[in-house]
């Protein structure tokens, strides 16, 4: 019960009429960013992050709560007007999403997808509220050797799990690590690979390469794409906004699976939310094929509510690791790790001891920000709808000052402004070859501590390797990287073959 | 449509061209560019001047395990790129003709296609962004910044190029307003120093 004793202390810290506004405005503008294509939730925290560094901690972190869930359903909202999601975790519940918009049931694909992020969100941050301090006090028992392992696991699980190709994912994470290796080396006290520029002696700033890759390296993409096939085409929404009962008895269920699926991946660090929401989606068709008028392939409610629910539990028990082990398992929990470094705070068992108003207020802020989220949205789903009424290329040049901007007032150094021109033509490269962003991200947040923790592991046992692999707890995770790595190549064949069998189903009913 | 980038009415028909080897292998760009990083690594770590108060593991075998797997990974991933080049297919606009379906050859099976890029429109956004940097300091924000909205607006397709320098203008004076003089960043001045 001191959870929620805690917990309520953080809604009084958070429910003043300041923060209520910063948590409205983050919303507001998560959405706003997340809505845009090509432009997710990671984007968002990443643009957002400069701007909210003339706000004091607690103002900002909420701030954050709100940017964050705008932003997973702004990725929602543009996989199911226009068929893009703004991230990879979105990509389940627009297969079926996007059927229902083009059949003119936008506004209650929305409505099924804000209500599923609701109640996956929710009953994820409640675990977290009774959970994460015992999860903290478990991470106590971590070593450098365990945190080595930890950052191991993150590493492969990004790269190898999540993305298609596992050759790719590690080019990512090689050119990610590559970049966080620069600067000085804080044991030693070596200048590495800065050629002697007194700028970069302090590392290649996170927001540099975020805003780089995912808004500089879009908006390159999107240039390369004028006038090819590729461009995306927008579908307008239209149709009434609210559920029939008949829709929400369809939905309950499949956001309740959705959320119970989505819970654990959180907390294990396999990297994001792709698999629970593939993993949802392929529930919801196998019980659906069961019924006599199976709606999937034809936009089916239940293909929307579970995957949405799944994406938003596991973003939920996400920030409970992040909390409490310091681990970052998706590229915005990286950013929001970024975030936290600069408040000079370390996520990890020491922050609920260290810092417990400032976690309180955070957990209670993503309470707030559902609800601000689910109040702001439900009405206004279509509103939203009418951002990409805006032209295309006004929109990107708007993003392009506003990344420039964020670049500029974090630093105010040209340098800073170079480099996210040459990040952001990467970030080209990367979208044009197949490149997951995802792992570069990982690799930059976690590359250092890696490196550290390696290191002092290494001294204790003076330079003796056994000593990453004596204790049962650095084992048990290379164990269950390895089995997780079979698990998910797995499950990849059998989503893929799902993916596979809804598109060909579409194609038999477009010939 | 009005608002929304209006598109010349083109049907999307794909085309077989007789590309070259290399054309379709245009990928190879990203190994190349991890080899350039992986001897960046390397050169610097062999070149690394190490404290002598520098207790083991030193400074310099992190960046050596990055660089080996940096250049495994290229090699891996040219072979990759060589083995499996993307289709010789490309899609050319060409004019509408109703009836035509999108991505089908004529037995109604799907065509695999290589993406294209529009060069033009990716250098000019380059070019902008080069131009705000280099413009930045002397002209100041205000006018440096409209350059970049412009430059990026007209690359991505804009087709009102005097209306744009005044939204260009208002946009970045809206910016240097909310955030220089509301929350105090500080966005250097440039020619206008004194006005603002």
């Amino acid at each position: 019960m001191e959870s929620l004793a805690n917990l309520g202390d953080g809604f009084l810290t958070v429910l003043t009429p300041i923060n209520m506004l910063w948590v409205l405005i983050g919303a507001v503008l998560g959405t706003a960013v997340g809505v845009l294509p090509g432009l997710g939730s990671a984007m968002a925290v990443a643009l957002l992050l400069p701007v909210t560094f003339s706000l004091d901690p607690i103002g900002a972190f909420i701030m954050f709560a709100g940017v964050l869930f705008g932003g997973l359903f702004g990725d929602s909202i543009s996989g199911i007007l226009m068929n893009t999601p703004g991230n990879s975790t979105a990509i389940a519940g627009t297969i079926e999403g996007h059927k229902m918009a083009t059949s003119g049931r936008a506004a209650q694909a929305l409505a099924t997808s804000a209500i599923g992020a609701f109640i996956g969100g929710i009953i994820a941050s409640v675990l977290v509220v009774f959970f994460a301090p015992r999860l903290a006090e478990l991470a106590t028992l971590f070593g450098p050797a365990e945190y080595l392992a930890l950052a191991v696991f993150a590493f492969v699980a990004i790269s190898a799990v999540v993305t298609e190709s596992v050759l790719r994912g590690l080019a990512a994470l090689g050119i990610g690590l590559a970049i966080s290796v620069v600067g000085i080396d804080g044991i030693s006290g070596a200048s590495r690979f800065t050629a002697g520029v007194p700028e970069l002696f302090d590392g290649i700033d996170i927001v540099v390469i975020t805003v780089g890759l995912l808004a500089l390296g879009e908006v390159f993409s999107v240039a390369a794409k004028r006038g090819t096939p590729d461009e995306t085409p927008l579908v307008p929404s239209r149709g009434r906004l609210w559920l029939s009962r008949r829709e929400f008895r369809l939905a309950a269920p499949a956001w309740l699976r959705g959320t119970a699926i989505g819970i654990p991946f959180g907390i294990i660090p396999v990297g994001g939310a792709e698999v629970p929401t593939f993993l949802a989606y392929g529930t919801e068709r196998r019980l659906d094929a069961r019924r006599k008028d199976s709606m999937f392939g034809r936009g089916a409610i239940q293909g929307v509510a579970g995957p949405e629910a799944a994406g938003n539990a596991t973003a939920g028990t996400a920030m409970g690791a992040l909390l409490a082990l310091g681990l970052p398992t998706s590229a915005t929990a990286a950013i929001l790790l970024a975030a936290f470094r600069q408040y000079g705070l370390q996520p990890g068992p020491l922050l609920f001891e260290r810092a417990p108003d400032l976690v309180w207020a955070l957990l209670a802020s993503f309470f707030v920000g559902m609800v601000v989220l689910l109040i702001l949205n439900l009405p206004f789903a279509p509103l939203w709808a009418k951002l990409l009424k805006v032209p295309r290329h006004y929109l990107y040049a708007g993003i392009s000052v506003f990344a420039m901007l964020g670049v500029y007032a974090t630093s105010a150094k040209i340098l800073d402004l170079v480099l996210v021109t040459v990040i952001g033509l990467i970030g080209f490269l990367m979208r044009r070859y197949g490149l997951p962003v995802a792992p570069m991200l990982i690799a930059i947040i976690l590359g250092p501590l890696a490196e550290t923790e390696f290191r002092r592991a290494m001294a204790v046992s003076e330079s003796d390797p056994a000593i990453l692999v004596s204790s049962p707890i650095s084992v048990t995770l290379y164990v269950v990287l390895l089995l997780a790595v079979a698990g998910a190549a797995f499950q990849k064949i059998r989503s893929r073959r799902t993916v596979a069998q809804a598109i060909a189903d579409r194609q038999r009913e477009t010939v | 449509m009005s608002g929304v980038i209006r598109t010349v009415s083109v049907t999307r028909r794909a085309v077989v061209v007789a590309d070259g080897f290399w054309r379709r292998r245009t990928g190879l760009i990203v190994p190349g560019l991890m080899l350039v990083i992986g001897l960046a690594l390397v050169v610097g770590t062999v070149t690394m001047r190490v404290p002598d108060t520098a207790t083991s593991p030193g400074p310099q075998v992190f960046p050596a395990i990055v660089a080996a797997l940096v250049l495994v990974v290229a090699v891996l991933l040219a072979i990759d790129v060589l083995r499996r080049p993307e289709a010789a297919t490309v899609e050319i606009a060409q004019p509408a003709a109703p009836g035509d379906v999108d991505d089908l050859d004529l037995d109604g099976e799907p065509v695999e296609r290589r993406p294209t890029s529009n060069h033009r429109a990716l250098l000019g956004a380059l070019g902008t962004v080069v131009v705000f940097i280099a413009a930045l300091t002397p002209l100041g924000w205000l006018l440096a910044g409209a350059v970049l909205f412009w430059g990026i607006a007209r690359a991505l397709g804009s087709q009102r190029p005097v209306f744009d320098v005044f939204l260009a203008l208002a946009i970045s004076s809206i910016v240097q307003l909310a955030f220089s003089a509301g929350l105090g960043l500080n966005l250097p001045p440039g020619i206008l120093e004194g006005i603002f």
